[in-house]
């Protein structure tokens, strides 16, 4: 059963005629930027000088030759995964503004389901680096690629319980037409976590020095 | 914290399958997730103490709102995703494009982030204010990156 509904007027009630919460989410995002950008700025610097092994890639290091740690398939899905689950977030938003919230509940749990996926490959990826003998405190390489996923990998996390919290809500009666900008605030910070992914995937993984 | 992870990660001897904490904390986030998809697409629904009852009639209510963007924009635009992706694999494996990788990708990452910035964050339909934010955030990280890789020498590549 549908029925046909004017659309909500965008101007909301402030000097700015908008949200004030949606403001402070892309202040928030904006100086999230400049969080990660340092980040990225810290791992590119110190890149290819690490002064002994594990590296990245396929390395000769005084004549010896060393297997590069990296795994781009597997990584490669990973970044998949974490993309498609920027698909499902902006579907659960499009089904909540229609009032579908059936669609909603669905759309919420896959996306948290992508979410949970990308966090245990990423879990995975860490263990199988550890056993390469790669740690926080062997190398350069080491220390400013932890530092730089692992952060990431916690905003992930906080992405997922964000998710599983509108889920219960959700499921609640909470979540309605009226009040979608709760899942468009959600859906703002799981998309920024995803282009970060897309530019770590290619400065860190893809883009290895010659 | 990291002397927790070293403790976790430093068992003597060849880890079977139960032993590895990657399979240790995957495992159970996995299978959380499979029984949400699960319990989200039967036919079961799981009903939570209702603190506004609703009526069955608003529950079945879809409402047609102009103004907002149809979900097929959305899957085309994650399908477009999804091809450029497998594009980015693609050029890393070709060896007869190693000359321009930096260049291939650096574009290909940009489109990427640009749609999903555009489309799913919304930066096309909404207030030029959160547009201005968000470049103004990114345009101090590439002034960040440029001035201290300048001057520190180190590059790219």
């Amino acid at each position: 059963m549908e029925q046909a509904r004017t659309a909500p007027h965008a101007l909301a009630p402030t000097s700015t005629g908008l949200d004030n919460r949606k403001l402070l989410m892309w202040l928030f995002l904006a100086s999230e930027c400049l969080f990660f950008g340092g980040l990225i700025g810290t791992y590119l610097l110190y890149r290819n000088r690490s002064v002994g092994p594990p590296f990245p890639t396929n390395t000769v290091y005084n004549g010896v030759h060393y297997h590069g740690v990296f795994d781009i398939p597997f990584t490669s899905i990973s970044a998949f995964v974490l993309l498609m689950s920027s698909v499902s977030m902006v579907l659960a938003l499009a089904a909540i503004q229609r009032n579908n919230r059936r669609a909603l509940r669905m759309w919420l749990l896959c996306t948290a389901f992508l979410g949970m996926t990308f966090l245990a490959g990423q879990a995975f990826e860490f263990t199988e680096f550890y056993r390469a003998g790669l740690t926080v405190h062997s190398n350069l390489f080491g220390t400013t690629f932890f530092v730089l996923t692992g952060f990431h990998g916690a905003h992930v996390s906080v992405g997922v319980l964000i998710l599983l919290s509108l889920y219960v809500m959700a499921s609640r009666g909470k979540i309605t037409h009226e009040n979608s900008l709760n899942i468009e605030l959600a859906g703002l910070y799981w998309h920024f976590v995803d282009v970060v992914w897309i530019v770590i995937f290619t400065v860190v993984y893809l883009i290895q020095p010659t | 914290m990291l002397a927790l992870l070293d403790v976790l990660l430093s068992a003597p001897g060849p880890k079977g399958f139960f032993q590895n904490p990657a399979y240790l904390l995957g495992i159970p986030l996995v299978a959380l997730g499979v029984l949400g998809a699960l319990l989200a697409l039967s036919p079961v629904e799981l009903r939570w103490p209702q603190p506004v009852a609703a009526t069955p009639a608003e529950e079945e209510v879809e409402i047609i709102v102009e103004g907002y963007v149809p979900a097929s924009t959305y899957l085309t635009v994650g399908l477009i995703l999804a091809g450029i992706t497998a594009l980015e694999v693609a050029v890393y494996y070709i060896g007869a494009l190693h000359g321009a990788l930096l260049g291939i990708l650096l574009t290909l990452s940009t489109l990427k982030f640009a749609m999903v910035a555009l489309w799913f964050m919304h930066l096309r339909y909404d207030s030029r204010i959160f547009t201005i934010l968000f470049a103004g955030g990114m345009a101090l990280v590439v002034a960040l990156l440029a001035v201290v890789l300048a001057t520190l020498g180190s590059s790219l590549v």
